[in-house]
């Protein structure tokens, strides 16, 4: 069953999918760099407000996952926002994250090198947010109400 | 202002300079020429066509080396300080050029030129002393056999005070190693298409500028928004900030995940540990000293870097670009990054296109370890893929034209012919210019602009690279949001477009790098606000179709063919592992569907009705379309 996109359902959904992927604990054996924020701006009508998803990553596991506040998901040494529409994009793989990156469609706070070093990791983090199934609020038709 | 009236940015006034004569005189063009062709390589190829045609032997005293600037050199636009030299070229005897940053394009404005148009042979090693609205010839003797380092220092040492910028040859320009790059203070080439050679077979080991001309503008307060405008879009691109952070080197390791780094001669698919250990972030941790900018660049992308320990000790000094980390790096299998260091400081100095270069050594490697060459013909050297103090040797060899550097100096397409036995099969090349380091396999737009680009095998006179891998987004173009790298169908359409817009970008010798953080219609904003002329973003593609079709015209009077327009057989192979197993540019599809979108006839010359469509081009109509096809001289 769809889950909606972004909600605590969905967070704890992608948790379990990185906990379950051997590629993904594979390239980021050597992460030791903190947390990794991702932010969806709000988007009037169906979503009212900043959401913020905090995702504790350490040597290839997720060890926490939930949903912040715009606010506390800028204080993660790694933050990634970008609207509504673009994160869509991304979790149905129309929008590579490294090339929305690039075209400033999605914004990056924090050290480039590590993100650089670690692609191949991001890129399966990406991988895996595209395997949960995942339910839009715009097309929903609601407000989103986390 | 409108075309016709009296225009800024540009002097109107090429230095022409006959080396045999020692006399030089002022040269103006017709405003529409500025217009239509720009500057830099655009006007060069227009002045080649004018003045040269047809076509004399790359190395004779005849073919003119041309150093041009822009509209926008010597303005304070960021990424603006780029200069570009044109000639016939001695590696691939077709159309040859190349640009390059630092701080030389704005001087040579500074001196009231927009270009220096020089021919003949000085009669002994000798060095142009361009100043204001004047130039003259200087004995060169104490600099002769000195490299690119040296020379630097003695000319500055020489007319210190005056704040001279130079640009010199190496040994390799000396000796006419067929890819003997341009040198500007050190660590700034104008590397491909063998312009060293040109300059060295005139016997002008180097050129300075001094000079304080101001470049006036025309609409300085719309100039002044555009600018800040782009300084803005700087600070806000990720793009930049990488650059910035870790150099052109940044892309390594992103690349070794979409098949876009050769390794191995183009052999093997992927290898993520070499880019972990030559990628941007670990040199950056281990030998960056500090970024450096070119005049008026916040982007700062170039790196100084050292090393002061083991065999492969480095002063400090220019650090290697992608391009270098490739062809010095991954495409010889060297895992060892301090060597990766001390052999591109030993090209600079020498004076050689590190890209042609690690090419043509990759090659001979590849025939080493294929039984095709033997110690018996490398004079005992081992060229084994790895091998750095082997590579090391073999530079200076073929820098002096040494035993085998001889024949490694004619670059990998002339020294596969020589050695015959199949070697052809491994050597990386099109048209003769070795294919630089974004690998066809991973990326079928850039095979197609390798294949078609003037000079051969080019990743900087389009914007190809940015567009297909997705680092910029131009609006405005009628480019798709997204391409898939690895899919040939339609990407004619995009190249031709990336062309259109890329080409002018080089003609205005504006950096790239900067281009990729700009707006669609930046572009012909700052070439208005700068020149007076009325640039739309319509009139700037055309400008773009205009040059693209005068060098391929001016390729085809030099012998050219749509035979040429083929990629090598290694990026014709398929790879077994990595992120672009399997996969192939459709050269024969990507070929037919460019020639169609670009409107050239079946040979590859462009039809005379594509011609009159874009403009100003009726000379070029009438040359290759008149009664006498047999243009070329030298053969």
């Amino acid at each position: 069953m769809a889950i909606p996109f972004p909600s605590e359902e969905w967070v704890r959904a992608y948790q379990e999918a990185i906990n379950h992927s051997p590629a993904y604990k594979g390239a980021a054996a050597q992460w030791t760099h903190g947390v990794v924020a991702l932010i969806c701006n709000a988007q009037f009508p169906f979503l009212t407000e900043d959401v913020g998803i905090w995702l504790d990553l350490e040597r290839g596991v997720c060890r926490e996952a939930r949903i912040v506040t715009r606010e506390e998901a800028q204080k993660a040494p790694f933050c990634i926002s970008g609207d509504y529409a673009r994160w869509k994009q991304v979790i149905r793989k129309e929008l590579d994250p490294v090339k929305g990156m690039m075209q400033g469609k999605l914004k990056l706070k924090g050290d480039l090198a590590t993100i650089v070093r670690f692609v191949k990791a991001s890129q399966e983090l990406v991988n895996l947010a595209a395997e949960v199934d995942s339910e839009f609020l715009d097309e929903k038709g609601s407000s989103g109400q986390i | 202002m409108a075309k016709g009236s009296s225009m800024r940015g540009n002097f109107n006034r090429i230095l022409k300079v006959d080396l045999s004569s020692g006399q030089t005189s002022h040269l103006s063009l017709p405003e529409e020429i500025w217009f239509d062709f720009i500057g830099g390589s655009g006007v060069g190829a227009w002045l080649y066509m004018k003045y040269a045609t047809p076509a004399p032997d790359p190395l004779s005293p005849e073919n003119p080396l041309m150093v041009l600037a822009g509209p926008i050199v010597g303005t304070n636009f960021p990424g603006s300080s780029r200069f570009a030299i044109c000639a016939r070229s001695p590696l691939t005897r077709i159309w040859g050029e190349g640009t390059c940053g630092g701080n030389f394009g704005p001087k040579l404005k500074s001196c009231g030129f927009d270009g220096l148009f020089i021919t003949g042979k000085a009669e002994r090693p000798s060095y142009l002393l361009v100043e204001e609205d004047q130039a003259s010839l200087r004995d060169a003797a104490d600099l002769w056999g000195k490299d690119t380092y040296q020379t630097h220092q003695l000319l500055r040492g020489r007319h210190e005070g005056r704040r001279g910028r130079a640009i010199c040859i190496g040994p390799a320009g000396e000796n006419l190693v067929s890819y003997a790059n341009v040198n500007n203070d050190r660590g700034d080439v104008v590397g491909r298409a063998g312009m060293g050679a040109v300059m060295g077979s005139k016997n002008l080991k180097a050129v300075v500028a001094l000079g304080a001309r101001k470049v006036s503008i025309h609409d300085p307060a719309r100039y002044e928004s555009i600018r800040q405008a782009a300084l803005q879009q700087i600070k806000a691109s990720t793009p930049a900030a990488s650059l910035h952070a870790m150099g052109t080197d940044a892309s390594m390791e992103l690349g070794m995940m979409t098949g876009d780094v050769p390794i191995r001669n183009w052999s093997v698919g992927e290898d993520f540990d070499l880019g972990a250990k030559l990628g941007g972030p670990a040199m950056t941790e281990r030998y960056l000293v500090r970024p450096a900018a070119c005049l008026f660049c916040p982007i700062a992308c170039r790196r100084v870097m050292k090393n002061l320990r083991g065999p492969f000790a480095m002063e400090e000094g220019p650090g290697p670009e992608y391009e270098t980390c490739c062809s010095l790096g991954t495409n010889l299998h060297n895992r060892n990054p301090e060597a990766l260091l001390k052999a591109n400081e030993l090209a600079n100095k020498l004076g050689m296109d590190t890209i042609s270069l690690g090419g043509t050594l990759s090659f001979a490697m590849d025939c080493f370890e294929k039984g095709i060459l033997s110690e018996k013909e490398t004079g005992g050297i081992r060229l084994t893929f790895g091998d750095m103090d082997a590579v090391l040797k073999v530079m200076e060899m073929i820098a002096w034209r040494q035993g085998f550097g001889d024949c490694l100096a004619e670059g990998s397409r002339r020294a596969a012919a020589r050695i015959g036995k199949g070697a052809e099969e491994f050597a990386v090349h099109v048209k003769g210019l070795e294919l630089p380091y974004h690998d066809p396999h991973g990326w079928h737009g850039m095979g197609l602009a390798y294949m078609v680009s003037a000079r051969g095998a080019c990743h900087l006179q389009h914007l190809v690279l940015p567009i297909e891998q997705g680092i910029a987004s131009y609006e405005g173009l009628g480019l798709k949001e997204d391409y898939q790298g690895q899919q040939s169908s339609g990407k004619a359409e995009m190249v031709k477009i990336a062309e259109d817009f890329g080409i002018p970008c080089n003609a205005l010798l504006l950096c790239q790098f900067v281009g990729w953080c700009l707006k669609s219609e930046d572009f012909p904003s700052v070439l208005s606000a700068t020149t007076g002329f009325d640039y739309d973003l319509n009139s700037y593609l055309k400008a773009g179709a205009r040059i693209s079709l005068l060098k391929r015209g001016l390729n085809h009077l030099m012998g050219m063919t749509s035979q040429d327009d083929v990629l090598p057989p290694r990026i014709l192979t398929p790879y077994r592992e990595g992120p672009a197993a399997g996969s192939v540019p459709d050269q024969d599809l990507l070929r037919a569907e460019y020639y169609v979108t670009r409107g050239l006839e079946a040979d590859g010359k462009p039809a005379p009705r594509t011609l009159d469509l874009v403009g100003g081009l009726l000379e070029m109509k009438s040359l290759l379309y008149s009664e006498d096809r047999s243009r070329e001289k030298g053969g």
